[in-house]
């Protein structure tokens, strides 16, 4: 039993909205424009982005809209009918609603009946999650077909109105600013099934290796700004109460992100170990990084012990679409299809380093045409 | 000192050496994983590490380092007139840190601490334990194993400069005249890496000698972290 990506698609709301423009939509915090803004653009070498809110942070699109619309484009390129899906396996980091799981809002959206339904929580690495999922249905042979739709909507806790409610530039520091310059919005979606369809990709394998048990979380929401404070967002009296004390806040400890890196390469050595992966013969690289400051300390640490990925095969689209959290990795390879880039026998590998508590996936694929 | 090895990093050279290299990568990601499941660097992570604890940890560290130049020494001893080339990068490095102690008591006392207790401080159980096994291997002849001891050993020493030094300084509010034993060994054991890796290509003549290498630095990598879990203990 196997599982081949047999089509892609992807949505991104508005247009695409430059460095400058940012923070006109975000809004400056207290009136004042960020001081950490440059800097960290620079370090991302991200120049457009997406956003589903306008100037006025009304929200254009919800975040179970932009999945839908990114599965509606990838079923559109397929020949499969919508309602013939077996299995909906849906990610995302926060949806609109807390409860009940983002895939019941996809389903209702895409209006599939009666539909297989999984639904995966976490940053990044959901994505993979998700895949995996998928890929697990179909080779089992529960399933014929699973599209998964991953979409990210960031953008709405950088509004500026929630760092103000959490005390404003006082209460700031570079770890709760730092993900307001770097994340954004977009969704993708990748239909799988167990049959080649045309020209696809074949899923060679998955893995995934995290490291919760070795370090602290390092990118999260929920805990307080007082790093004395032991307590989480739902143990405060009020969500006001929550706010007001920073514990809505998304931060990214910047001190512990160097360890991604590390374990990103960790990994792919382990794959090299296991005989898995070739980094001579691969072909080329789609790899989630969400900063170009990172790509090349990959580059580098990959190439000083042999394991060096040439330069040509990196493939990203990080710049221009921006880091849309574990939508990247689908809309990725989405725009690496339509690119036109990829040729029969050539191998892919997607890689996924998700820093939240440091967990890194792999997805390895082959390029096949159906016979 | 003239040096017929000079190889800097990233050329290691043969498939071998590529391999080995790739297997000590991860032998060091998984040491660095290791200790970040240590108690006193959680504290190090989490924010809640003290001056109280700095003092431990240099406490816990003299014995060791101390005792650091003998095994070197003994190690450079050990290799033949075959392999001179590697006794001369080995006595280079023995006697660059030969005094590394006593930077290492200064801080302690700078940092609030008295010159007798820190002599006084005996090995703790795991410190008595690398210091034995070090000693033990490098008395072997041609004990080509111990360069994954100084790999995962240096590889700190850079991570104590990189990581620790400034993180110190932040939590416990010392000064940089407090952490120069960190700082300034990393930064020499900068250049000793580079010379680590140089050392690669020309030790790496065998599976068999490439899994002395790694299986050295398993157990160093257990030994040290066992030392530094003992500063809880006691």
């Amino acid at each position: 039993m196997n599982a081949f990506v047999t089509s892609t698609g992807s949505f991104l709301p508005g247009p695409p909205i430059g460095n400058d423009e940012i923070e006109a939509i975000l809004g400056r915090v207290e009136g004042k424009p960020s001081r950490l803004k440059a800097r960290i653009l620079k370090a991302n070498g991200i120049r457009t982005r997406h956003y589903a809110i306008d100037k006025s942070h009304r929200t254009t699109h919800s975040n179970a809209q932009m999945a839908v619309e990114a599965a509606r484009t990838c079923m559109a390129h397929s020949p499969l009918p919508l309602r013939a899906v077996g299995l909906l396996s849906c990610a995302t980091t926060q949806g609109d609603l807390v409860i009940p799981g983002f895939g019941s809002m996809v389903q209702a959206g895409l209006g599939i009946p009666e539909v297989e339904l999984h639904t995966t929580h976490g940053i990044c690495s959901s994505s993979a999650m998700a895949i995996r999922a998928a890929v697990n249905t179909l080779r089992l042979g529960d399933q014929s077909s699973a599209l998964v739709v991953v979409s990210e909507l960031a953008s709405r806790l950088f509004k500026n109105t929630r760092y103000e409610a959490a005390g404003g530039h006082e209460a700031m520091d570079f770890n709760s600013e730092f993900l307001r310059w770097m994340l954004s919005d977009g969704a993708g979606a990748w239909l799988l099934e167990s049959e080649p369809k045309g020209r696809c990709l074949r899923v060679d394998w998955i893995r995934s290796y995290s490291h919760a048990d070795s370090f602290p979380v390092c990118m999260s929401i929920g805990h307080p700004t007082d790093p004395g404070d032991a307590r989480t967002w739902q143990d405060f009296g009020t969500y006001a109460e929550a706010e007001a004390a920073g514990a809505l806040l998304i931060r990214q400890d910047v001190r512990l992100l160097e360890h991604i890196v590390k374990l990103g390469v960790d990994g792919a050595l382990r794959l090299i170990d296991e005989g898995l992966l070739d980094t001579n013969r691969l072909n080329h690289l789609l790899c989630h990084y969400s900063s170009h400051h990172f790509r090349s300390k990959i580059f580098d640490m990959l190439e000083m012990c042999g394991a060096r990925v040439a330069d040509e095969k990196w493939y990203t689209n990080l710049y221009t679409k921006g880091n849309t959290g574990c939508a990247s990795i689908m809309i990725m390879l989405d725009d690496f299809l339509r690119e036109g880039r990829a040729r029969p026998g050539e191998t892919i590998l997607c890689m996924v380093p998700e820093s939240g508590r440091f967990n890194v996936a792999y997805i390895h694929l082959t390029v096949v045409d159906a016979a | 000192m003239t040096e017929s090895i000079v190889l800097a990093r990233p050329q290691v050279l043969s498939e071998l050496g590529q391999a080995t290299l790739r297997r000590l990568m991860r032998a060091w990601f998984e040491f660095e994983r290791r200790m970040a499941r240590v108690p006193i660097i959680q504290r190090l992570d989490n924010a809640t590490f003290t001056r109280e604890d700095y003092q431990r940890l240099l406490l816990n560290l003299r014995p060791q380092v101390v005792e650091g130049s003998r095994w070197i020494s003994r190690c450079a001893s050990s290799f033949d007139r075959d392999r001179a080339d590697i006794r001369s990068v080995i006595i280079g490095h023995a006697h660059d840190e030969h005094r590394d102690y006593e930077v290492l008591e200064q801080d302690y006392v700078a940092s609030g601490g008295s010159l007798d207790t820190i002599r006084a401080r005996q090995r703790n159980p795991g410190s008595e334990a690398l210091h034995c096994y070090l000693m033990y291997r490098a008395g072997e002849t041609n004990p080509v194993g111990l360069l994954g001891a100084m790999w995962i050993i240096e590889g700190l020493g850079e991570k104590m400069a990189n990581n620790w030094a400034a993180r110190i300084e932040e939590l416990t509010g010392v000064g940089e005249n407090c952490t120069r034993f960190l700082r300034y060994h990393g930064s020499n054991d900068d250049s000793h890496m580079d010379k680590l890796y140089g050392l690669i290509d020309r030790v790496c003549t065998s599976d068999e000698v490439a899994d002395d290498i790694l299986r050295t630095a398993a157990v160093v990598s257990r030994l040290y972290a066992l030392q530094l879990e003992e500063i809880d203990v006691d």
